[in-house]
């Protein structure tokens, strides 16, 4: 029962013809049950009319002899007249009644109908010999029984043509749609689905649908097919060219010597090739699509140096960020530069760079622009920084304060007039080597130009620790220092120091190296060997 | 042939000419009855009324000379006609036609032994023993 029905469900919904014959025999059968119904009231109207012309006819046919049973008053003779009348199947019952109201004869065949939609047809009965005067009246009732069946008839009649009239309708509409609609578009579709659209093979359109909107599907269909074909080539050509870039990219990636890497927008790195895995010591097998390194772990927050890279800081998606990282690996420390760079939303490229050799150039460019090459220490552009450090640091604690001591040493010029600039050199990187192994760690000294000496004593201000420093510095002294020039040369130095305290006598670096500078003096003037510590009448001089 | 043709139209001349006359309706004086309608003639004479107007028994006679004029000038019908009208009331038996008689003596020779009869005779003759009741122009 319910297979055949969901089966009839399935034809409707996969057969055009059937559901447009459906619809359209619907449609006429709806109309038809109308122009039915609107027939059979005005075939029943008709029945009607002509029952009474009928009847009237009837009526008329017995007139004559009406009249005269009318006029004689004669009852025998109307009911034979009634009886005539009801011979005929329409007629149901006869009245005849005379001008004085009484019954002259009656008759009925059928029960009496207590309603009938069908009024009875009266005719007044004039006299035979005074045409003016009536003598009675007949009344005549239809027959409804009759009229109902004539009406039945031609209903039954019309229906018939109807049904007759749907079933040639839908034999051919189902004939026409699947020939003129449903043909072709089965063949249509067949075709199709057989074209080989990469080799250009076109639709062909039915011979007789070519001009028609099947034939304008074909045509659309082939449009289509052309933008296709077209878009296909173009894409085929992309992806070559794309895999060529891909190629080069590949062999680019693997081969370079700097390391390049992916990131997504949680920091993760989802690739990088051989030479940042050499970098960073990653195992080259590992997959870091699977298992990603997150970045931060490699390039820690407080290494990072941001560069605006000449753009609005606010434009982030151009911003390009440098991070500098030291890695520890087995052959010692190396500094890797990585810069980092959006590719698109959530996804950033990167290079990294091993600038471990360049780092320490310029940290060795840097050391030897203040440093004394001769004695190791500081020169004097090294002592300038030194001291604005000092000078900064003094700033922001003026509690803390720090001395100053200049260092000259006696005749030092005969030396290199007697023995030799070389002898001289050697002097100077021995009482270099001396004073360093009696100052502390923070202690700064420097070498300003010839035998000339500065030392910055840092939080030092006590007059008594800088003397303790002065008077081990000159019991070395006192040992002769041997020039080695294979003849046993020896020679005594002696050194004149001046000390100023930056905090207590001036709040000027600058003027505190003068102070010094000019205590220095005051120790030479003094007979040297000696020291002497600003005071405030030296200004004088 | 002329004077065949001549006859002719003389002849119908002269049958024309009595139908100037009147038909007259006539009863013994003794009936009581003064005059009667058109209507009440008909009735009577076509059998439908069997009573005088004052109640008496109406007796009908018909002069057959004067019949046909008498009813075409009554009803309108002609000899044949009145003459089917009542050989279809034979079997029935509610009605029958007047008593028939062959001449105007005859006629008033009922009329004056019996006050229930009502005849007609022909406005030419004239009796003067009876009443007119009713004048039937033609």
């Amino acid at each position: 029962m319910n297979n055949p029905m969901t089966r009839l469900l399935l034809l409707f919904r996969t057969r055009l013809a059937l559901r447009t014959t459906a619809i359209i025999l619907l449609i006429v059968a709806l109309l038809g049950g109308l122009f039915l119904g609107i027939a059979v009231q005005l075939r029943a109207a008709n029945v009607k009319q002509t029952q009474q012309i009928r009847l009237e006819e009837l009526l008329t046919t017995v007139e004559r002899t009406a009249q005269i049973a009318c006029f004689l008053a004669d009852e025998r003779m109307a009911q034979e007249v009634t009886q005539g009348l009801l011979s005929n199947n329409i007629v149901n019952a006869v009245t005849i009644r005379a001008s004085d109201g009484t019954v002259l004869a009656a008759g009925r065949t059928g029960p009496r109908l207590a309603e009938t939609t069908l009024s009875p047809v009266v005719r007044e009965v004039s006299s035979p010999f005074e045409p003016g005067v009536n003598v009675c009246r007949m009344t005549v009732e239809p027959d409804q029984d009759e009229v109902d069946l004539k009406v039945a008839q031609a209903s039954i009649f019309l229906g018939a043509a109807l049904l007759l009239q749907l079933l040639g309708i839908g034999v051919c509409v189902i004939l026409v749609v699947a020939r003129y609609v449903t043909r072709p578009i089965t063949g249509i579709s067949h075709r199709l689905s057989e074209l080989e659209v990469e080799t250009g093979q076109k639709l062909k359109a039915p011979r007789s649908n070519r001009d028609d909107e099947i034939g304008a599907l074909v045509a659309s269909v082939n449009v289509m097919i052309d933008n296709l074909v077209a878009s296909l080539g173009q894409e085929r050509r992309l992806r070559v060219e794309r895999e060529v870039e891909e190629r080069r990219y590949r062999a680019i990636f693997d081969n370079v010597e700097a390391g390049l890497f992916e990131l997504d927008g949680q920091g993760l790195m989802r690739s990088a090739n051989p030479a940042f895995r050499r970098l960073f010591g990653i195992e080259r097998q590992r997959d870091l699509d699977a298992d990603p390194i997150a970045f931060a772990s490699l390039a820690p927050g407080d290494a990072s140096i941001e560069t605006a890279s000449g753009r609005e800081r606010d434009e982030k998606r151009e911003g390009q960020r440098e991070y500098l990282c030291e890695v520890t690996q087995e052959g010692g420390s190396r500094w890797i530069s990585l810069l980092v760079k959006p590719l698109e939303t959530g996804r950033l490229q990167g290079v990294a760079h091993d600038v471990t050799e360049r780092k320490h150039a310029a940290e060795t460019a840097a050391q030897m622009a203040v440093t004394d090459p001769l004695t190791g220490l500081g020169n004097r552009r090294g002592f300038d920084h030194r001291l604005a450090v000092m000078a900064r640091h003094y700033r922001l604690y003026p509690s803390r304060h720090h001395s100053l001591m200049m260092l000259d040493f006696d005749h030092f010029k005969q030396i290199n007039d007697t023995h030799g600039h070389h002898a001289g050199d050697r002097v100077l990187r021995h009482v270099a080597r001396t004073l360093s192994g009696l100052l502390r760690q923070r202690d700064y000294i420097a070498r300003l130009g010839g035998d000339e000496f500065v030392v910055l004593l840092e939080g030092c201000e006590r007059h008594d620790e800088v003397e303790t420093l002065i008077q081990r510095f000159l019991a070395c002294l006192e040992t002769p220092i041997p020039l080695e020039d294979g003849a046993g040369t020896e020679i005594r130095l002696g050194v004149s120091l001046g000390i100023a305290t930056l905090g207590i006598d001036t709040d000027s670096p600058q003027q505190a190296v003068e102070m010094a500078d000019r205590a220095m003096y005051a120790a030479k003037r003094a007979g040297r060997n000696t020291w002497r510590f600003y005071a405030t009448e030296m200004a004088k001089t | 042939m002329n004077r065949v043709r001549l006859f002719l139209l003389v002849s119908m001349l002269l049958v024309a000419v009595p139908a100037g006359a009147d038909i007259l309706v006539v009863v013994n004086p003794d009936s009581g009855i003064r005059t009667l309608s058109r209507s009440d003639a008909i009735n009577i004479f076509m059998g439908r009324y069997r009573k005088l107007p004052n109640g008496g028994l109406a007796l009908p006679v018909d002069l057959v000379s004067l019949k046909p004029r008498f009813y075409r000038a009554l009803v309108d019908k002609n000899l044949a006609a009145i003459n089917s009208y009542w050989a279809r009331l034979v079997f029935s038996g509610e009605a029958s036609p007047p008593q028939q008689s062959q001449s105007a003596a005859d006629v008033h020779h009922l009329l004056a032994h019996n006050p229930n009869v009502l005849g007609y005779v022909d406005s030419e003759t004239a009796w003067d023993d009876l009443r007119v009741v009713l004048t039937l122009d033609e």
